[in-house]
């Protein structure tokens, strides 16, 4: 099983795009993907017409009195199941804080999934918090959205700095352009400085109107428009990330 | 865990009424009908039907812009898109990497994968959604095109958290006054099971019936099974067609030969020879195929060389067959093997005829009972003797020969056992069992090590690089090796199959011991 985390300190850069439409390529191509909606604000829950309630709230999963299983819900796209958020995830930190082994405990609700999934997706709410640490252990690749823009890059580096600040096992982090707009100047000068850089994806994902129609169709876009160029680069992306 | 998928059909399986259905799911869901398609439906299993022994079916689902392979199971269905071209007979590694594969390629193993069943249907889904939008079950109608009248289905596949849903659509369907499938998975729906070429089983035959009728019997299956490999040893399907004819060649043999007292002149004088020469016509190709199959397992036997090293001998093992494949097709396409096969069906037929003549009293003759008790006694008899001389300083064919006897006592056990009475236990099949593994490992590795000696004096003629003999030389070490090691176990399981309290029942009181 392969765990991908879309994380970012910032918020707003395509996270929850990228987790719902990587998740759906993956899918589609036959692997058994779940996408855990860890961000209360239920935006990944929202896309997939399911009702952000789990059940027990996050109390319940992490204290393990609520099986994870008991509360996943399909989506409409075969292979494609949902780990609903909740509102109660707003106190994530405090029910992981009351947890032993507090920052694996996420880790340890996944290994669960072991059998029943190949590829993970973790929608992180942007925060550095005690969350993304435990995001941190779970994760094997951390997938950060950048808008390329100096303020992005110096989040950037902050991330980096927390992960390598953090303890080991560490995710790799993979990094790239999101919500690129290349009739920008600034845009076309950060993206071709990171040309070829390590850590970051040779895919951009542009800045497209039919990414934010996601909310109106609520779905992923490949799976409502699947030769738009946005989903020609998602699929890219996934190309670039996916498990050999 | 998700249930299960349902299937439904009509009281009197008569068409389904697509309105009714749809009518009575609309009271309580938007239903969301996709456009009927024609669906080409391919069921696929291994010749033994190894799939559905193991509760999975697998079929490959062609519409005109789509082709995928869909699995059903214990753990509920998974599909896979197909790209390329899938042509069948075919391996289970043509399958595209993934669940599907990981699931089928164990279950199939060597065996390739068939189309048992190809339909037409046709099929529509309907997405039933609540309030929110959300598809919270799936149903599908699906009927036969070719069938008149064809058992159309309902099948109500519930989605993993709204298990309730389904359950509601269930009793929905039912009070329209469909009911449900219960046997078989709803992958099933409407699709025949193909025919079971694999499952001949001859119908039991009394001990007190003539012997010649158990015989006719046993033969008649035997030459049933042949006739199923057949196709697959002419067409090349997979190693096992021919494996298995023959077995059920070597089992005729077998029976012929335990069956002389009481067969006609002629099974020995003319069947026997014929069915040597079909023996001798077929060894090279199992020999070869045995030698490739095996080519992985000796990868792993070598220490200094790389399993690459092997490659020049895997090609010279491949181009070996394909000349013996030639010869032993063009043997089982001649006239003089039709001529065979027909002849010998004839006699089974003349000799079951005889054997109900005289089952009505016009003939006295042996029972199979008594038969049986002779045949496995002798056959015991020799193997006893045969292994007891077997010392220290025996030479490696008379370990061979001892083999061949083992075998007889197993073919003669297969056929007999059932009427002979008390019949032979359990531990008496498992210690013949456990002394046949020995003497065939033993001997395996005798034939290999000579067989590759010979092999390599012929690549040797070719211009074999040297790193391929070397490799070829570590094999021949290995099974040095492995010979010494099953002649040190052969004492042992000698004495556990000679043990009074196992071998008793083959020495029973009218046995001919």
């Amino acid at each position: 099983m392969r765990i991908f985390a879309t994380y970012n300190i910032k918020g707003g850069v395509g996270k929850t795009s990228t987790a719902v439409n990587l998740a759906y390529l993956a899918a589609r191509e036959g692997q058994r993907t779940l996408l855990w909606d860890l961000d209360p604000q239920a935006a990944a829950t929202y896309l997939f017409r399911v009702r952000p309630k789990v059940k027990g709230g996050a109390h319940g999963l992490v204290t393990g009195r609520r099986p994870a299983e008991s509360v996943l819900k399909a989506t409409d796209f075969e292979n494609l199941d949902l780990l609903p958020a909740d509102f109660s995830y707003r106190n994530l930190d405090l029910d992981l804080d009351d947890a032993k082994k507090r920052t694996r405990r996420l880790g340890q609700l996944l290994t669960g999934f072991t059998a029943d999934y190949d590829v993970v997706f973790l929608d992180c709410p942007p925060s550095i918090s005690l969350l993304s640490e435990n995001v941190l252990h779970a994760a094997d690749t951390l997938l950060v959205p950048l808008i390329p823009a100096a303020l992005s890059l110096r989040t950037f580096d902050q991330l980096k700095t927390f992960v390598a600040e953090s303890a080991k096992p560490r995710p790799e982090v993979l990094a790239f352009f999101s919500m690129a707009d290349r009739r920008k100047r600034l845009h076309r000068e950060v993206i071709e400085a990171f040309d070829g850089a390590a850590g970051v994806a040779t895919t951009v994902i542009p800045a497209l109107s039919i990414i934010e129609q996601m909310a109106e169709r609520r779905a992923p876009v490949p799976a409502f428009a699947p030769l738009s160029r946005a989903a020609l680069s998602y699929e890219a992306l996934w190309a670039e990330v996916r498990p050999s | 865990m998700t249930r299960p998928a349902r299937a439904f059909q009509g009281v009197d399986e008569g068409r389904l009424e697509l309105d009714a259905v749809v009518g009575v799911l609309a009271d309580r869901y938007t239903v969301e009908a996709g456009r009927p398609r024609t669906v080409r439906r391919r069921r696929l299993d291994t010749f033994d039907r190894r799939l559905r022994a193991a509760g999975l079916t697998l079929e490959h689902h062609s519409e005109p812009r789509a082709r995928r392979v869909v699995l059903d199971g214990a753990d509920g269905p998974s599909t896979d898109a197909v790209t390329g071209d899938l042509r069948w007979p075919a391996g289970a590694e043509v399958l595209r990497a993934g669940r599907v594969r990981d699931a089928v390629a164990p279950v199939a193993g060597i065996r390739a994968l068939l189309v048992v069943s190809d339909e037409r249907h046709s099929w529509r889904q309907l997405d039933l959604r609540d309030a929110d939008g959300k598809t919270v079950v799936r149903v599908e109608l699906d009927e036969p095109l070719a069938v008149v009248g064809g058992a159309g289905r309902v099948t109500v596949r519930a989605l993993r958290g709204y298990d309730e849903h389904a359950r509601r659509v269930d009793r929905l369907l039912t009070g329209l006054g469909l009911r449900p499938v219960e046997a078989g998975l709803a992958g099933l729906a409407g699709m025949p099971d193909g025919d079971d070429l694999a499952d001949d089983v001859p119908a039991p035959v009394a001990a007190d019936a003539p012997a010649t009728a158990l015989l006719a019997a046993a033969l008649s299956g035997f030459l049933a099974v042949m006739r199923a490999n057949l196709p697959g040893v002419l067409a090349d399907i997979d190693t096992e067609f021919l494996h298995d004819f023959r077995v059920a060649l070597r089992r005729t043999r077998s029976t012929l030969r335990w069956g002389r007292e009481v067969l006609p002149a002629e099974f020995r004088s003319e069947w026997e020879p014929a069915f040597a020469g079909l023996g001798a016509l077929t060894t090279p190709v199992r020999d070869l195929d045995v030698y490739l199959l095996g080519l992985p397992a000796m990868s792993g036997w070598l220490v200094a060389a790389d399993a690459t090293d092997l490659d020049s001998f895997g090609r010279h093992l491949t181009q070996r067959r394909a000349i013996a494949r030639q010869e032993m097709v063009d043997g089982l396409r001649s006239a003089r093997f039709r001529r065979l096969l027909a002849g010998w069906e004839g006699a089974l037929v003349t000799l079951g005829g005889r054997a109900t003549g005289t089952a009505t009293g016009t003939e006295r003759s042996t029972s199979a009972g008594v038969l049986g008790g002779r045949v496995l006694a002798r056959a015991s008899r020799k193997v006893v003797r045969d292994g007891a001389a077997i010392g220290a300083g025996s030479p490696a064919d008379d370990l061979h020969r001892l083999r061949g006897r083992c075998k007889e006592l197993r073919y003669a056990l297969e056929v007999f056992a059932p009427v002979v009475d008390p019949p032979p236990s359990r531990r008496v099949v498992a210690d013949l069992r456990g002394l046949q593994d020995v003497l065939g490992r033993f001997q395996d590795a005798d034939v290999q090590r000579r067989a590759l000696r010979e092999f390599a004096e012929e690549m040797l003629t070719s211009g074999v690089p040297a790193a391929a003999l070397l490799a070829m030389g570590e094999l021949i070490a290995h099974l040095d090796a492995e010979q010494g090691k099953a002649r040190r176990e052969f004492d042992q399981a000698f004495t556990r199959f000679v043990r009074p309290s196992g071998r008793a029942p083959l020495h029973r009181p009218g046995g001919d011991t």
